[in-house]
């Protein structure tokens, strides 16, 4: 089972997304063999969160059995959320300029589903050091370090600040990456601590994918990375 | 699977921040890539000369050497003149404008491509074809490098690392400069490079990664995986490259 944690549908204002659809994603991932993938509604992560929540359940109601839901939750916002039929909460503290540690994503916590965070090396909202003291206050929920904090020069430290925190994992996808990368982090963290995600459509679902596929790993270490993990966390939440 | 599959962006040699191999060959044969343009790290993080000597050095067909050339007044430049520049031979030859601290549009590095396109230097030892300029986009702009395209018509320039944030701009070159073409290996947004390829043909698009740096995994596997015809995967693999080159051989 080949699970991706990280991906989103919709456009970004940033830059052009040739293929911003939930069936764009649903091809390619019947190509590449992809059984699943989490998303965040590109308009929840940006400025409606409630509206583009609901936009990604439509989809995942579209596609049984192909898309999670990772509901959006802006603390500016208080977003309502659901704990039923959702892999769980994700939380970009850069877009909303709230560090993952901030006291306002309390309910989130308590809500004790998975949670996908954008991390990013020496950003002040998402630092992976943030992601040690959120585990260490909360250590029975599942947390996965997207993008293990992004920049190259910040991987292995991520790897360390976390070592100590069972409930993190790193999560690989970003245009930064590099299949000799995901290797190192699975050297560094151990296969069970690593998650594939392709950050699709933000990004090309065959890059990330490719980066894992072609990776130096061992058959083993690659089936934990490209789904085996997931599927232990999310437990029943699986689509 | 292409045919034949050349990488347009290499490095080969040490860098500063990182353990990589300095040697691209290995990671070459484990992907499949017959053969690369490689760019010596020395050139890019210590001094242009002795990378450039490096990587002539390499002296493997697999590996073509694309040396690098700093612009400039006598004492400051990269070599000595455009005519040495020219002796090299080398098919392609890297700018890197922020790197080195010159102006890529400015009057000097604009005489220097005249004077390597036009083959007027006395004592021209190279091809008859003049080099082809490879530019990383995150040395320059799409606004600089249109303006190189108009400045010097007929001017070959790959761009190496697009990314996928400047799509709309990198268009905007591709449509205005026909003598553009574009390495892939960083449009990494979904769909990007079939859009790219819808517009402006498979035939000014390039495989290149960049790496060990920059990942070569996904592009290797994105080339397996390209929603495009075969002969348009085939450009991309290996023949806009020959083409963009002047291949002969």
């Amino acid at each position: 089972m080949i699970l991706d944690a990280h991906g989103h549908v919709g456009t970004w204002p940033d830059f052009l997304i040739p293929d911003p659809t939930a069936e764009g994603l649903v091809a390619t991932m019947d190509r590449l063999g992809v059984t699943a993938v989490g998303i965040s509604h590109l308009l929840a992560v940006g400025p409606d969160a409630e509206r583009g929540n609901r936009l990604a359940q439509e989809v995942a109601a579209r596609h049984p059995g192909r898309f999670g839901v990772w509901q959006v939750y802006n603390p500016h916002h208080r977003t309502p959320l659901v704990t039923d039929g959702v892999w769980g909460v994700k939380l970009h503290p850069d877009v909303h300029q709230c560090r993952l540690d901030d006291p306002r994503y309390e309910r989130v916590w308590r809500l004790g589903l998975p949670v996908l965070a954008h991390g990013q090396t020496d950003s002040p909202w998402s630092d992976p050091a943030q992601f040690a003291t959120v585990a260490a206050r909360h250590p029975d929920v599942p947390l996965l370090m997207g993008h293990t904090g992004l920049w190259p020069n910040g991987f292995a430290r991520a790897a360390r600040l976390v070592a100590d925190h069972p409930s993190v994992h790193l999560e690989v996808c970003g245009s930064k990456s590099t299949g000799r990368w995901i290797a190192r982090l699975v050297e560094l963290a151990g296969a069970g601590r690593v998650v594939f995600g392709t950050d699709a459509c933000f990004l090309d679902m065959r890059l990330g994918f490719g980066r894992l596929a072609l990776a130096p790993l061992s058959d083993a270490d690659r089936a934990l990375v490209q789904g085996g993990n997931l599927a232990r966390l999310l437990g029943k939440g699986l689509p | 699977m292409p045919k034949l599959i050349v990488d347009a962006h290499r490095l080969a040699g040490p860098v500063p921040f990182d353990d990589l191999p300095v040697d691209p060959r290995p990671d070459l044969d484990r992907l499949g890539i017959d053969r690369a343009l490689v760019t010596h790290t020395l050139s890019l993080y210590s001094d242009a000369e002795v990378g450039n000597d490096a990587l002539f050095a390499l002296s493997d067909p697999r590996l073509e050497p694309v040396p690098v050339v700093v612009p400039g007044v006598p004492g400051a430049c990269t070599p000595a003149t455009p005519a040495a520049v020219r002796a090299w031979g080398a098919r392609m030859v890297r700018l890197c404008p922020e790197r080195h601290r010159f102006d890529l549009t400015g009057p000097i590095a604009l005489r220097w491509l005249a004077a390597l396109r036009d083959g007027a230097t006395e004592g021209d030892a190279g091809p008859g074809r003049p080099p082809v300029v490879a530019v990383d986009l995150d040395e320059t702009s799409p606004a600089q490098l249109r303006t190189l395209a108009d400045r010097l018509p007929g001017q070959r320039i790959l761009v190496l690392n697009p990314g996928y944030r400047r799509l709309r701009a990198l268009a905007e070159l591709m449509a205005e400069a026909p003598d553009v073409w574009v390495e892939i290996g960083t449009v990494n947004t979904q769909g990007g490079v079939e859009w790219l390829a819808e517009r402006f043909g498979a035939e000014r698009l390039v495989f290149g990664t960049g790496a060990p740096v920059a990942d070569d995994c996904g592009p290797r596997f994105l080339l397996d995986h390209l929603d495009l015809t075969p002969h348009e995967t085939d450009l991309i693999a290996a023949g806009s490259l020959a083409a963009l080159l002047g291949d002969r051989r």
